[in-house]
């Protein structure tokens, strides 16, 4: 049995060899020069038109596209939240008073977040009427004031720390932008959002939109123990916006956790 | 001449067979190609067990040293107590089955053959997967090992389901030889009982009466007219008569021996069981061929040649991009994933399973055409058949003697021999046929069995033999009512045929009221009947018989003769009513009456003609390269006569034997590559070495084996296998089992079949018939070409299932298809298109081309991986991918904002992922269009399949020619692809664990284009193939 084995590997090794390169047909790979000639030849034009081909369509497709508004908004009709600083897990803060190291990250976000609220950065932003919708026809496409001011103590303007040095951490959410033409009531210190930052007319031609904010801020007492609690924030006040949706947790709504330790 | 061949024909032909069937319960299939290794090993062992002398000495043992021996008495049998301990001691007497495959072997292999082990590997990989991400986050969600358990899932149910199908199939044999207990007359306490034959024991006294099958080995301690049929087992086709004398060395030969499982055809006897079940010599024998292990079917071959081609396509790939994403930075656990995914992309799930069913479809439509096919794979195996070696008696001829010529007035006339004669045409106006029809229809012993006067005369059962049934049934439909004319022409004496006489005689009284003399008739051996004559009888006159019509006989004689046919000579004297006065006593045997100078009436011929629709079988098998060789135990002469009158010897040409008769030289001067015909006999075959059978095998296109006994079958079976042929077996008898394993498929007897035959064929034929076999190659060739089709349209798909995973790891968009969403295609929409492809008709003459080479023909050969990976399969991947951008488009993220976005997309942190328009996305929101996006690419790569179906149709032919409605179930394939995507996008839409969504309808037809695409490309390539044949693009493209 083995000798026959034997015989066949060698076998399978000739012809391996011959088929890596045939010396009478001058075949490599099983294919003759001419042959591989013809087949790459082949594939280059079959791809080349398959290339082409498929690129026309996608173009095509694109020139069904709208510049400024999406075709349809099947997904986000509803509004989720987002909330800053970007905490490290899932949804939970974890900081200690006494080390800034633990959340110097959080500040450093929060600051980075709110650079485009700026007052000279909104200085050419319209200063619009509160209450209402910021409805506009185009073409041109302003986008309304959000002074920082209305954040008040997470403003970062007074206190560069945000709160967490003093065991009062900030917690910036924000509501994702999308088609949200949608009655809303208002007003900052309730943790209202101005109807006047809606509707969004798209990136394209309302780049210098500025989301709102609402802000939130704890105040823990000091204290040795670790303190945990858990935010949730939702949107009220219209109908039609959704604030609980089975499995996007994020629809219309947030909730994190923030464990602070002294 | 004049070879004497009486055989036992369609005496009660079908009640015997009846009880043969009863024998044993073995009907089972045994597991095919599980012990092909040590199948050289076992063929030498078996050939010398084959060869060996059956130890036996009963057969020399006188009545006493028997009793002795056995512990019984031959008066008062064994008795009840005695019966019962040697029951227990040596088992009930039947054939054990063969050894089974355990069920759950069966069942295990397969659950890990084919492509399980590699989705096993997909599904314990997903468990790792899950088993890391849970080490680390134990939160981490279930979808890996949903995943997992779905593979797994998917590889248990198509196991049971191939599993089922293989039953299923074993158990049309098992009801085939459905057991009916056959019963036994013992002397058991000096009673005769009747009980089961299983329960017989060596020493029993048993009784056996004609009909009867023999229910053990018996030492026959007294018969009566015993004649019994040993075919089954020797092969000998003549019936042998039994007595109780010890007349031979050789058990095998002696006649005070009857062997379990043969049949007793006329007489009584009594005999002592000698041995039982497994121990009989039918035992043995079984017991070997059930020990020789078969050989893999060509198309377990060809599949696993499949299986391991696309297993190595995945294999490569994953393991390709495993080190691609690895590379990329991707995180081992990512990379782990994404192998799983390119492996259930790769593996056709439901491929398989397919394949089993359009080959149980294809037995079902033969068992339709008398072809019961016990092994799914052999279906196609009859396909690829190369050699048929074939039986001559009952499988190429109608297994019945038939009157095939007359010569009288010096004159040969032909008669009709076809199956359903109704009256014969030639002239019968001749002096002489009256006469000669008056002894044809007196001097028979032959009666039909009463009652049948509704049944045709061919049909009718008669009691007598063969040649006598022949002639009764010939006078029947030349005369009218036989039975009529005798009782008109009383018979007053009689001498029945004897092999030392070799004539028959009677002696009658005739119809005609005024003759009042008596008429002598006798028929007999030719040569024999001449001798007792001195008249002969031409145009109804007598004449001397003189040298030169005695020549006129002997040529006549000789011709019939040389057609292999039985012929008999008829005379008559009609005896002077002078001396045999109407109160004449006629005393047989002191034979008080003239047995010389009667009057020559003429000759008649028989043989046992073939079935009329085998000559256009012959002839098809031929323009189908499939080479046609006759073994049969008959003689030399008449198996060439029935070979040439079939076509399998053709009209011209000759064997070497022919060539020196004609040229008038010896035998060894003819210059053997004149010869393209060649009859062997089984003497010559015995000394002839390999080589010589090679070149005997190799040499001669036309080959007829005669006066071979069934275990040189099995050496003819090896020779041509050695040819590199597949080799299909036809045999009815015990012995042939070897033979019939031995071949690629074995074809059993439905009717004149023995059991331990049937159990060892791969096939049976339902009606004996050579013509069926095929239309059965028919069928397995179409199956072949109709099973490239299902895989090239099963395999094209794979190619869009898994370009997604491949541009998700490279360029970074969002998975464009889900795994489940893959599994929908492969064992969801797909299932009922591939199967109906099995539908699909011939597109040319598939009996007009060569068997296929079972080395170079592949199943899935290169260009139609190829064609299907890298043609269709990519411009189908185009489509689905348009229909995919076009979704995200459409909702905001175009194809330029969707590369690298991946990571971020993919984030469960990010809930503000912001797309093309700005609009920001929670991660549940993407994952929603993310499914939308599997569903528009399902929905694509369905779309496209349709046109993919409609392309695979044919292979050469434009579509237009094969007819796009011709196969309708195509159209219900097509259909339920388009209810299953429907039922799966609006109706489970919102069950979001399946991962699909209601996708708006106008994106059912984004792809539509692309389909019309890959329909005109591929009547492109086909009018290219049909128009250049043999050239480049032809070997290139042609699948």
């Amino acid at each position: 049995m083995t000798k026959k084995d034997k015989k066949s590997f060698h076998q399978s090794l000739a012809e391996w060899k011959l088929f890596l390169y045939n010396p009478t047909t001058g075949a490599f790979l099983g294919r003759t020069a001419k042959s591989w000639g013809l087949i790459l030849l082949f594939y280059l034009v079959f791809y080349g038109f398959l290339a082409a081909l498929f690129t026309f369509t996608m173009w095509v497709m694109l020139q069904t596209l709208n510049d400024e508004v999406p075709k349809y908004r099947d997904q986000i009709s509803s509004p989720g939240l987002t909330v800053f600083p970007k905490p490290v897990t899932a949804l939970e803060y974890s900081f200690s008073v006494s080390e800034p190291e633990s959340y110097k990250g959080y500040i450093e976000d929060l600051k980075k977040f709110l650079t485009p609220y700026a007052s000279e950065a909104q200085k050419n932003l319209k200063v619009c009427t509160d209450g209402a919708l910021s409805e506009q026809k185009g073409p041109v496409y302003e986008a309304c004031q959000f002074p920082l001011n209305l954040l008040e103590a997470c403003s970062g303007e007074n206190d560069p720390e945000f709160g967490y040095s003093q065991g009062h951490p900030c917690i910036l959410v924000k509501m994702n932008r999308g088609e949200n033409t949608t009655t809303l009531l208002a007003y900052p210190p309730e943790g209202n959002i101005d109807l006047k930052y809606f509707p969004y007319y798209g990136k394209k031609l309302h780049a210098s939109y500025l989301q709102p904010l609402v802000a939130v801020q704890l105040n823990y007492t000091a204290s040795s123990t670790p303190k945990e609690v858990t935010v949730e924030c939702k949107i009220v006040g219209s109908k039609n916006l959704k604030n609980y949706d089975d499995r996007d947790k994020f629809l219309g709504r947030v909730a994190f956790k923030i464990t602070m330790r002294a | 001449m004049g070879q004497k061949t009486p055989r036992i024909y369609s005496v009660e032909l079908n009640g015997a067979k009846d009880m043969k069937q009863t024998d044993k319960g073995d009907g089972k299939d045994k597991y095919r190609g599980l012990q092909d290794n040590c199948l050289e090993l076992r063929n030498n062992q078996r050939q010398e067990h084959l060869t060996k002398e059956i130890d036996l000495d009963d057969h020399k043992l006188s009545n006493k040293e028997l009793e002795t021996k056995y512990h019984t008495n031959i008066v008062t049998g064994l008795s009840s107590t005695q019966a019962a301990e040697l029951l227990a001691r040596d088992g009930p007497n039947a054939l054990s089955p063969p050894k089974e495959t355990p069920e759950i072997i069966k069942f295990l292999k397969q659950m890990v053959g084919g492509f399980s082990i590699l989705l096993w590997a997909g599904a314990i990989l997903c468990w790792i997967a899950y088993g890391i991400q849970y080490s680390s986050d134990k939160s981490s969600s279930l979808d890996n090992v949903y995943l997992g358990t779905v593979l797994a899932l998917v590889v248990i149910l198509t196991g049971i389901f191939a599993y089922y199908q293989e039953a299923k199939s074993t158990n049309i044999m098992a009801s085939f030889s459905k057991m009916i207990p056959q019963q036994a007359l013992v002397i058991r306490d000096s009673e005769k009982k009747i009980i089961p034959a299983e329960q017989l024991v060596v020493g029993d006294i048993v009784e056996i009466k004609g009909g009867d099958q023999i229910p053990a080995d018996i030492r026959l301690l007294f018969a009566q007219g015993c004649k019994v049929d040993n075919s089954s087992l020797t092969g000998e086709s003549e019936p042998q008569s039994r007595s109780c004398e010890f007349t031979h060395d050789d058990p095998l030969e002696t006649k005070n021996i009857g062997f379990y499982s043969t049949t007793c055809l006329e007489g009584t006897a009594t005999g002592m069981v000698i041995n039982t079940g497994d121990r009989t010599i039918i035992g043995q024998i079984a017991s070997l061929a059930s020990g020789v292990g078969n050989e893999k079917t060509p198309i377990a071959i060809e599949i696993k040649h499949f299986v391991h081609i696309v297993a190595g396509v995945a294999i490569s790939i994953g393991v390709l991009f495993f080190i691609i994403a690895v590379s990329m930075k991707y995180r081992v656990l990512d990379s782990i994933i994404f192998l799983i995914g390119i492996i259930v992309a790769n593996v056709p799930e439901g491929l398989l399973a397919t394949v089993t069913v359009t080959l149980s479809l294809t037995a079902k439509r033969m068992a339709k055409k008398n072809c019961l096919v016990k092994n799914l794979e052999a279906v196609e195996t009859l396909g690829s058949t190369s050699i048929i070696c074939s039986d001559k008696t009952g499988t190429l001829t109608q297994n019945r003697m038939t009157v095939a010529h007359l010569w009288f007035d010096n004159q040969i006339f032909m008669a009709d021999t076809s199956e359903d004669q109704l009256k014969q045409t030639f002239d019968q106006s001749s002096g002489t046929w009256a006469s000669l029809s008056k002894i044809i229809a007196l001097c028979n012993r032959a009666e039909f069995r009463p009652g049948q006067e509704r049944v045709p005369i061919m049909k009718r059962v008669v009691v007598g033999d063969a040649s006598e049934t022949a002639l009764l049934k010939f006078s029947e439909v030349v005369l009218g009512d036989v039975m009529e004319i005798r009782k008109r022409n009383h018979k007053v004496a009689e001498i029945p045929f004897n092999s030392t006489n070799k004539f028959q005689l009677s002696i009658h009284k005739t119809d005609d009221p005024i003759d009042k003399r008596f008429l002598m008739v006798m028929k007999g051996a030719p040569e024999k009947v001449l001798e007792k004559c001195s008249t002969i009888m031409v145009n109804g006159q007598e004449q001397p018989l003189n040298n030169s019509t005695a020549e006129a006989f002997y040529t006549a004689y000789m011709e019939l003769g040389g057609l292999g046919e039985r012929v008999l000579g008829f005379c008559h004297l009609y005896l002077p009513a002078d001396e045999f006065p109407e109160t004449y006593s006629f005393d047989v045997d002191a034979m008080n009456f003239p047995m010389s100078d009667l009057c020559f009436v003429g000759l008649l011929s028989m043989i046992d003609p073939p079935r009329s629709t085998v000559p256009d079988a012959i002839t098809k098998c031929r323009s189908a390269g499939i080479k046609v060789i006759m073994v049969t135990g008959d003689h030399p002469i008449t198996a060439k006569a029935i070979a040439k009158s079939v076509g399998i010897i053709s009209a011209n040409s000759e064997t070497v034997e022919d060539i020196a008769k004609r040229l008038n030289i010896a035998v060894e001067q003819v210059n053997k590559q004149d010869a393209k015909a060649a009859v062997v006999t089984g003497m010559e075959l015995k000394d002839m070495s390999e080589d010589q059978l090679d070149e005997v095998l190799t040499s001669y296109p036309e080959i007829v084996f005669a006066r071979t006994s069934p275990q040189q079958k099995l050496i003819i079976v090896e020779g041509c296998q050695r040819q590199d042929a597949v080799v299909a077996v036809t045999g009815d008898g015990v012995n042939d089992s070897p033979a019939l394993k031995k071949a690629d498929i074995g074809i059993a007897m439905g009717i004149a079949g023995s059991d331990a035959a049937k159990n060892a064929a791969d096939m049976v034929l339902l009606d004996d018939n050579f013509a069926s076999i095929v239309t059965g190659v028919e069928e397995g060739r179409l199956i072949f070409d109709n099973l490239k089709k299902t895989i090239a349209y099963t395999l094209t798909k794979n190619i869009a299932e898994l370009c997604p995973f491949l541009i998700y790891i490279i360029v970074g968009v969002p998975l464009p298809l889900g795994t489940i969403t893959i599994l929908f295609i492969d064992l969801g929409t797909d299932i009922v298109p591939s199967i109906a492809l099995a539908y699909e008709k011939a597109e040319s003459d598939i009996m007009n081309r060569k068997p296929r080479h079972k080395k170079e023909d592949r199943l899935v050969n290169k260009p139609l991986a190829v064609y299907s990976y890298l043609h269709i399969g990519i411009m189908q991947s185009l489509g689905a991918f348009l229909v995919y951008f076009t979704v995200y488009a459409q909702e905001g993220f175009r194809p330029s904002t969707l590369i690298n976005l991946r990571v971020e997309w993919e984030k469960d942190s990010v809930n503000n992922l912001e797309d093309s328009y700005g609009q920001e996305w929670t991660r549940y929101q993407r994952k929603y269009l993310e499914w939308t996006g599997y569903t528009a690419f399902f929905i694509g790569i369905m779309v496209q399949q349709i046109a993919d179906l409609i392309i695979r149709k044919t292979r050469r032919n434009s579509i237009f020619q094969q007819g796009l409605f011709r196969n309708k179930v195509i159209w219900v394939g097509i259909a339920s692809q388009i209810i299953i995507a429907l039922i799966l996008s609006y109706g489970l839409g919102s069950i979001t664990a399946l991962n699909f969504t209601m996708l708006r309808p106008q994106y059912w037809f984004v792809a539509v284009p692309h389909a019309i695409l890959i329909w005109v490309y591929d009547e492109v390539r086909k009018l290219f193939i049909r128009l250049y044949p043999g050239s480049w693009w032809d070997k290139n493209m042609y699948y």
